[in-house]
């Protein structure tokens, strides 16, 4: 391997990572956007999606390293599998959002914040009890596709990352640009008030954007499982904490922010590692926060939001 | 007068009392012995099977009557988290505390990590409290040097049923230079008391065997991507790989390892041995690696057949070699509080430890003697690999680690 080789190696790794990062940042952008609250629930939504979509895979007989399937049935079998994780996270986050933060609408302080926190907790542990503590096997129904690019190797299963990425990132923005929903939802996170003055009704748009982020992470908690070919109660933490960071460092309630932020630090995980050592990996992540957060306060994309007081 | 209804009563009360009468006569002393293991997370599946083991000997003593006078009871904790995800230090503190402040425990059969055993051993210690690990192997536990950190009110109280990483990690290096022949090695571990020590202990002995170390780092047991250094191991040209770690970032490595380092030699120690990993894991991605434990082989020993069979009746799973040093730290303490109950002296906890440290065991593993530092004084490595075996269940240990042999130690 050469270095050119080994940089080009590195570079696929770190946009594969970074893109998943992006689609979990989604949710917490989105909702912080219009809220200005960090779901941390957000965590654990991914952790579910990536075992709901476990169960649909084991539905159709795709457990293991079976290759059972091939062609048109798989990619159909893999679809469904997407679509009922993005649907059942999206569901989970509505519920989440109706039984623990409507509620506390109007309250002023961290107390949302802190429930979300909670509620992350409560997710954790349910799956532990209910689904037990070990580390489960993913299937791994892809065939062993590889393209050579010089002596890098890009794997079928990197590109269904990108595609999948891509297509639901570029979805999101076309829904947030040009539906009336997603007006809606950029008149509200400019100005509550007078997007309601205006008929826009808040609690639904606020809706929405736990439905479309929550579903955006259980597509990151299915492509996490077929990319690592694991899953297990605690990957919510690191993968979460990393997107969260993502969606921090690109501008929290930016929407191109957060996927440029997941880029950069799904990048700088793979590169440092080669160049540093592993162990540094999340100092360099973190100390890159802090600068960037010295000198821009509102991330690389985000503008600092005028005072609504 | 009485009614229907009070007769109803009447009826049940004697019922009751009749059957707790029925128990009061066999009211024996209870005894307590403590069992500690990492039953959450990456490490539940192996913990399970070696609670069992102690738990096995604990019921056979009782079924027995072995320890006239008095009937075993089993406290059994887990000292892993669900925040962890593996074995937690300072719920390892708690534990040993829940431990010593109970004061019918006598002796404890645990822990299954290094890095819980480093936390329990100086509480242990200041309780009087002796605990006989079946698989815990960090060498520092029981070494001299560290005695005022480990042991601060002096006895020894931290036994094994197996050796140290003093011997496994070396004796593994001396495997890999000469009977695989590596020439070109890169060495992680899991950031762990016991993967640290590991791979420490295996890095110095390689480097004097002439195998070219090309780097040492740490994986992030939390992390999900290792694809980095592996790529980065790849690029070196490494024709083969060591892990010194247990099971939560094991998985995560061989799964990533098998698709980007397909070809190189790969080994881990015993915290790579187990249905952990068969499951977590799974094949193809399990297949070829190493790995080795620190007791000798048993579970294909046609004497054990019998005592196999019946732990496999009953908890529904094969045993793993670590069942069986489970099964013999349990033993050593059954047979020290059965000494001294049949001597009619009083079963304590500095008696037990006492007994613990000077008497010679008969175990399934054979007979177990200790140093004055509380580790066994036969120093045997056990070296498998992982071969397919399509006819057996794929997390059945015993089918799937073929034993290849008592790893050389010079």
């Amino acid at each position: 391997m050469t270095a050119t080789d080994l940089l080009v190696q590195q570079i696929i790794n770190g946009v594969s990572l970074g893109a998943m990062y992006a689609l979990i940042a989604l949710g917490f952008t989105l909702v912080y956007g219009i809220m200005e609250l960090i779901n941390f629930s957000h965590f654990n939504v991914f952790m579910v999606g990536s075992y709901i979509a476990l169960y649909v895979l084991e539905a159709f007989g795709i457990s293991g390293q079976s290759t059972l399937m091939s062609g048109w049935p798989l990619v159909g079998v893999l679809v469904v599998a997407l679509l009922v994780a993005m649907v059942g996270c999206g569901f989970l986050g509505v519920v989440i959002e109706r039984l623990s933060l409507r509620p506390l609408r109007g309250v002023k302080g961290p107390s949302a914040m802190i429930t979300t926190i909670g509620v992350s907790y409560i997710l954790f542990n349910l799956v532990l009890l209910f689904l037990g503590t070990d580390t489960k096997n993913y299937p791994n129904p892809l065939p062993p596709l590889t393209f050579a690019i010089g002596g890098a190797v890009l794997r079928l299963r990197e590109i269904l990352i990108w595609v999948i990425s891509l297509a639901l990132m570029a979805g999101l923005y076309v829904f947030t640009r040009r539906s009336k929903m997603g007006k809606a939802m950029r008149a509200t996170a400019q100005d509550p008030d007078a997007a309601r003055m205006m008929g826009v009704e808040v609690d639904r748009v606020i809706m929405t954007a736990f439905f479309l982020g929550s579903a955006l992470a259980g597509a990151g908690g299915m492509i996490f499982g077929l990319y690592y070919n694991f899953t297990s109660f605690v990957i919510g933490y690191s993968a979460g904490l990393r997107a969260f960071t993502a969606a921090v460092l690109g501008g929290i309630g930016n929407v191109p922010g957060a996927m440029l932020g997941g880029m950069i630090i799904g990048l700088i995980e793979t590169l440092s590692g080669q160049v540093v050592a592993v162990r540094w990996t999340d100092v360099i992540i973190f100390s890159l926060l802090v600068l960037v957060l010295v000198f821009r306060p509102a991330g690389l994309l985000g503008r600092v939001a005028p005072n609504k007081s | 007068m009485i009614t229907r209804r009070s007769a109803v009563g009447l009826f049940a009360g004697t019922a009751i009392a009749t059957t707790l009468g029925g128990h009061a006569y066999a009211a024996d002393k209870v005894i307590k012995i403590g069992i500690n293991f990492s039953l959450t997370g990456g490490d539940a599946e192996s913990a399970a099977r070696m609670r069992d083991g102690a738990l096995m000997a604990i019921d056979e003593a009782n079924a027995k009557g072995t320890v006239k006078g008095y009937k075993l009871e089993a406290v059994v904790l887990d000292d892993a988290t669900a925040t962890a995800g593996q074995y937690d230090p300072a719920q390892a503190a708690t534990n040993a505390r829940k431990f010593v402040s109970d004061k019918l425990v006598v002796g404890a059969v645990g822990p299954q990590m290094s890095g819980a055993g480093k936390a329990m051993a100086p509480i242990l210690s200041q309780g009087g409290l002796a605990i006989i690990t079946p698989a815990s192997t960090n060498p520092d536990l029981t070494d001299p040097k560290f005695a005022a950190q480990y042991r601060p009110a002096g006895k020894p109280v931290y036994f094994r049923t197996v050796t140290t990483d003093a011997y496994q990690g070396p004796n593994m290096a001396d495997f890999m230079a000469t009977k695989l022949g590596v020439k070109a090695i890169y060495i992680l571990d899991d950031q762990g008391a016991y993967g640290v020590g590991m791979a420490d202990a295996f890095q110095k002995r390689i480097a004097e065997k002439g195998v070219k170390v090309l780097g040492r780092d740490q994986l992030d047991p939390k992390a999900a991507d290792y694809s980095a250094i592996l790529t980065k191991i790849k690029s070196m040209n490494a024709d083969s790989l060591y892990y010194g770690g247990v099971g939560t970032a094991g998985v995560k490595l061989v799964k990533q390892s098998y698709d980007i380092l397909p070809n190189i030699k790969k080994a881990g120690g015993d915290g790579l041995y187990g249905g952990d990993l068969l499951k977590g894991a799974g094949f193809p991605a399990m297949d070829g690696w190493y790995a080795t434990i620190a007791a000798p082989h048993m579970t294909e020993d046609t004497k054990l057949s019998t005592w196999m069979a019946a732990f496999k009746k009953k908890y529904g799973a094969a045993p793993e070699d670590y069942s069986i040093t489970s099964y013999d730290a349990a033993t050593i303490i059954i047979e020290c509080i059965r000494a001294l109950a049949a001597a009619g002296k009083p079963v304590t906890r500095e008696a037990v430890r006492d007994a613990i440290q000077v008497g010679k065991f008969k175990t399934l593993q054979g007979e177990i003697t200790y140093d004055t530092n509380g580790d066994v004084n036969s120093k045997i490595v056990s070296v498998f690999q992982v071969k397919q075996d399509d006819k057996q269940p794929l997390d059945d240990v015993a089918a799937q680690f073929k034993y290849i042999g008592v790893a050389p130690q010079s």
